[in-house]
């Protein structure tokens, strides 16, 4: 006899190895998401213990035959009935493993303690790190081995907007990440995150208290259960960029909050030699027709061309290379004096002033086939056509007058504000901060410290269909930034758009609210069809999560988070002594 | 010792006999004036009794068997009867089964005392003979039994409850109980107390009446009133046992023509409403699951009797 039993194993059908149900006791009850264990006795074996999570729960009058028969039993109560209560299990794990049924009768009792650990594989997880907090409010781990690139990698958030899940998710995730590093172990200090806000400025607060934290019952309980202090990120840096038409201030263009938003940019030199050009061109329509010929022999031409000018560190000029004074190839440290050059290239259009002169020379004469890639003029055209008008919309990213880089090692997380941008400067810079992480990682070849990367609307930047370079590296990524320590938090509200090579990459699945039409879809197959169900119930704070070590999809709420998340919620200094000082 | 063998066709073949018409009362010394000259209905009045049993049993033949005597062959059945009653508690507007037994009997016919061998069933069967020679003999002594079980039954369902048993009563101990027939095989009234059963309402009565040869009372009920039904569709016959004192069989009478219709069973769900009362048919269909699987028990009754062949 087990003192906390609550059921038995139903013996009117089959047990399977996947599934069974349970009766409940009288005074006793099961919940979804509930963790049980079964002890049955295998000949030859010994006892074996099942363990599952209730995935169902049920009741049903027994002996009620028609569905009159309820107010026969319940109102008039002239009819003999029994109610009975069942729960249905999903098998977690079988311990050893002998997958064999549970037995039809035996007793069932709540997983708690190292039962509840063996049940939701923590007992077998070498790392295991706080994802949330099941039904019981104990924690429920992922095995890190299958996020950070040892055993897997990467991240799929899914879930409806508005409910601003999937991005709290993911910043709680983080906070986890950075707060654990036992768990974490070598190279956690090192840990950088760098992270897109694409809505709002929802992330511009991370760094600050949530002033309504306290007033949120139960917050302070869930973090310390975690074993996390609830406080804001002690280590961030924000980056936004420059304001259009401010002149020669250079402020970020944000619009709640200025003080430690620093401003990033490229300079022309940059834009060149990190080959930026080819995130100008990322409109699925930029991959038709032949216009990746001529940007490709574009870029190749303005490396070749481009030589510093007196003066003026950032911008360049384009001078034929058999001008240089070794004969053939400028180097890094020529420079030429502004007089001479046809134009400075100090910014976008500047540039695109600049290849004019080539493709399209004012005296009608033919272009210079070794600009053109021999492409047909109207190829030519709609180059510069695109040229223009990815000039006047991201432009101002692009400045001669200092070096703005961002410096993703100045903190444990960067967060890029990228809201205010068009779509099309939007992929810019995520291109450009992708390639740049990536090929820092790729020349390294260390896989520590991690770089971790948070990337919000994935189907924009990965989409099922179409090709683009954005699209390409993502899905480089998710391939093969596995081994080189590159880890996307991808976040989708339709996991349906993402490619699926991006999608299928991502060890730990996590879905909050979903469509119901959505929830049906293939991307959705690894819950179970009663967790497909429920998806479109989802509470904000709850998620769906599935991971490789856990056979079943589990359930997890995380807390309030102690950082503020909108300008009104940050805590006034004087509730908070050391506000603005991390 | 004869050997004993389990007959292949099924139980039940040859044996549609009601027993309990042989039970049922024939036509007697009637007295209709017990309660009254002035026979016309009268109105149920509900006393609210806080807990009604209702007291049913149900029976079946689980094998043939055949006794290989010298002398000829000797017939027998095996039979398997649950018995119990539904709880109707007013108050909590619930009911639950009580009282439930199961009884299995193996009948030898001609009066042979062999003993059946031991089935491996709970409860295990009990050998009982009879001097007839009839296969409905030997249903009617499992009938017996049965019915001697449900009078345990409403006697002690009596102790804190209404009785009211399906069919005839068996034991007429002076309990406040009642049986309940459903189907009007022997007219016991003069013709022109009939016309007073035909002219019954919903929830009335006729005054009562004794069958002195059976030492009971009797009385017709109208359970509803039946859409195309005849003058006694919707009515059953109520009786009671002579031993009770007169003024308590009329507040037992009174009360089963208020409470009875409240239990009665819907046409659509039941082909033998409304006399089919909904408590005692929850009650048949739990006591039948409680029987066991026929073919189970079928399989346990042929290998008990092979192992004693085989011994």
């Amino acid at each position: 006899m087990i003192h906390d039993r609550v059921g038995r194993v139903l013996g009117s059908e089959h047990t399977t190895t996947a599934e069974f149900r349970v009766v409940l006791e009288e005074e006793e009850y099961l919940q979804l998401d509930d963790l049980i264990v079964v002890r049955t006795e295998v000949p030859k074996v010994g006892e074996v213990r099942t363990y599952g999570v209730i995935t169902e729960a049920e009741a049903v009058y027994e002996g009620a035959q028609y569905e009159s028969d309820t107010h026969r039993i319940a109102e008039l109560g002239i009819m003999p009935a029994a109610k009975v209560r069942t729960a249905r299990v999903a098998v977690t794990r079988v311990d050893p493993e002998v997958w064999v049924s549970a037995d039809p009768g035996e007793e069932v009792a709540r997983a708690t303690g190292e039962e509840r650990r063996k049940a939701l594989y923590a007992d077998e997880m070498e790392r295991p790190l706080p994802i949330g907090l099941g039904r019981d409010g104990a924690p429920v781990h992922v095995d890190l081995d299958f996020f950070d690139g040892r055993k897997g990698g990467h991240m799929s958030i899914s879930g409806i907007s508005g409910v601003a899940t999937k991005t709290s998710f993911a910043l709680f995730f983080l906070r986890m990440l950075t707060s654990v590093p036992d768990v974490v172990g070598s190279g956690a200090a090192n840990l950088r995150v760098l992270v897109f806000n694409v809505k709002g400025e929802d992330l511009l607060w991370l760094d600050r208290s949530n002033r309504l934290f306290d007033a949120h019952e139960g917050a302070r309980e869930a973090w310390s259960a975690l074993g996390v202090d609830p406080a804001p990120f002690p280590s961030v840096r924000f980056w936004a960029p420059p304001r259009r038409q401010s002149g020669d201030v250079v402020v970020p263009d944000t619009g709640g909050r200025f003080d430690g938003v620093q401003v990033f940019s490229w300079t022309p030199r940059a834009f060149i030699e990190q080959d930026l050009l080819e995130f100008c061109f990322t409109d699925a329509s930029d991959a038709k027709n032949q216009i990746p010929f001529i940007r490709e022999r574009v870029q190749l031409q303005l490396k070749r061309w481009a030589v510093g000018v007196d003066g003026m560190p950032g911008a360049v000029a384009l001078r034929d290379p058999s001008q240089a004074p070794d004969g053939h190839g400028w180097s890094r440290d020529d420079r030429v004096p502004a007089a001479q050059a046809d134009v400075v290239i100090a910014d976008l259009p500047s540039m695109v002033r600049a290849l004019e002169i080539h493709l399209e020379p004012d005296d009608g004469s033919e272009a210079d086939p070794a600009w053109t890639a021999r492409v047909m003029p109207g190829t030519i055209a709609a180059f510069l056509r695109r040229l223009h008008a990815a000039s006047a919309r991201l432009g101002h990213l692009v400045r001669a007058d200092a070096d703005r880089r961002i410096d993703r090692g100045a903190a444990n997380v960067t967060v890029v504000a990228i809201q205010s941008l068009h779509e099309q400067a939007q992929r810019f810079v995520v291109g450009a901060l992708l390639r740049e992480t990536f090929k820092e990682k790729e020349d390294t070849g260390q896989r520590l410290p991690l770089s971790v990367i948070v990337l919000d609307e994935l189907n924009k930047y990965a989409p099922r269909d179409g090709t683009g370079p954005l699209k390409d590296m993502l899905i480089d990524i998710a391939q093969r930034g596995r081994s080189l320590g590159v880890l996307l938090v991808g976040a989708q509200q339709t996991a349906s758009r993402v490619a699926p090579e991006v999608l299928e990459n991502a060890a730990i699945r996590v879905t909050g609210r979903l469509d119901s039409a959505e929830a049906e879809r293939a991307e959705y197959g690894w819950m179970l069809p009663s967790t497909r169900s429920r998806a479109r119930l989802l509470k904000p704070g709850t998620m769906v999560v599935s991971q490789p070590a856990i056979p079943v999809p589990l359930v997890v709420t995380f807390p309030f988070p102690p950082w503020a998340t909108r300008k009104e919620e940050v805590a006034d200094a004087g509730d908070d002594p050391f506000a603005g000082l991390t | 010792m004869a050997r004993i063998f389990v007959e292949g066709w099924s139980p039940e073949y040859g044996a549609p006999l009601d027993p309990d018409e042989a039970l049922a009362p024939a036509e007697g010394s009637v007295d209709t004036s017990v309660e009254t000259e002035d026979w016309i209905p009268r109105d149920g009045v509900d006393d609210g009794v806080p807990r009604i049993a209702f007291v049913d049993g149900v029976r079946r033949v689980d094998a043939r068997l055949t006794l290989d005597d010298p002398s000829g062959p000797v017939a027998g059945i095996c039979g398997t009867f649950a018995v119990g009653a539904a709880v109707w508690d007013r108050e909590a507007c619930r009911s639950s089964i009580a009282h439930e037994r199961i009884g299995r009997w193996a009948v030898l016919a001609g009066g042979r005392s062999e003993i059946f061998p031991v089935v491996a069933l709970e409860p295990p069967y009990d050998t009982t003979t009879t001097p007839d020679t009839d296969p409905a003999g030997l249903i009617r002594t499992l009938h017996t039994k049965m019915r001697t079980a449900e009078g345990h039954v409403a006697t002690a369902a009596a102790t804190d409850s209404f009785v009211i048993a399906d069919g005839p009563l068996n034991e007429l101990a002076p309990v406040p109980a009642v049986g309940s027939i459903k189907s009007h095989r022997v007219t016991y009234l003069p013709p022109e107390r009939n016309t007073v059963v035909a002219a019954l309402g919903p929830r009335q009565r006729t005054p009562l009446f004794t069958i002195s040869e059976y030492r009971r009372y009797s009385w017709y009920v109208r359970l509803a009133d039946v859409r195309g039904g005849h003058a006694w569709s919707g009515i059953v016959r109520c009786e009671a046992s002579g031993q009770l004192p007169a003024a308590e069989v009329i507040r037992l009478a009174d009360r089963t023509a208020a409470v009875l219709p409240l239990v009665a069973s819907e046409s659509h769900l039941d082909p033998r409403a409304p006399q089919n009362l909904v408590p005692i048919a929850a009650l048949e269909r739990q006591l039948r699951h409680r029987m066991g699987e026929p073919g189970l028990v079928y399989r346990a009754l042929r290998e008990a009797v092979h192992e004693r062949m085989a011994s």
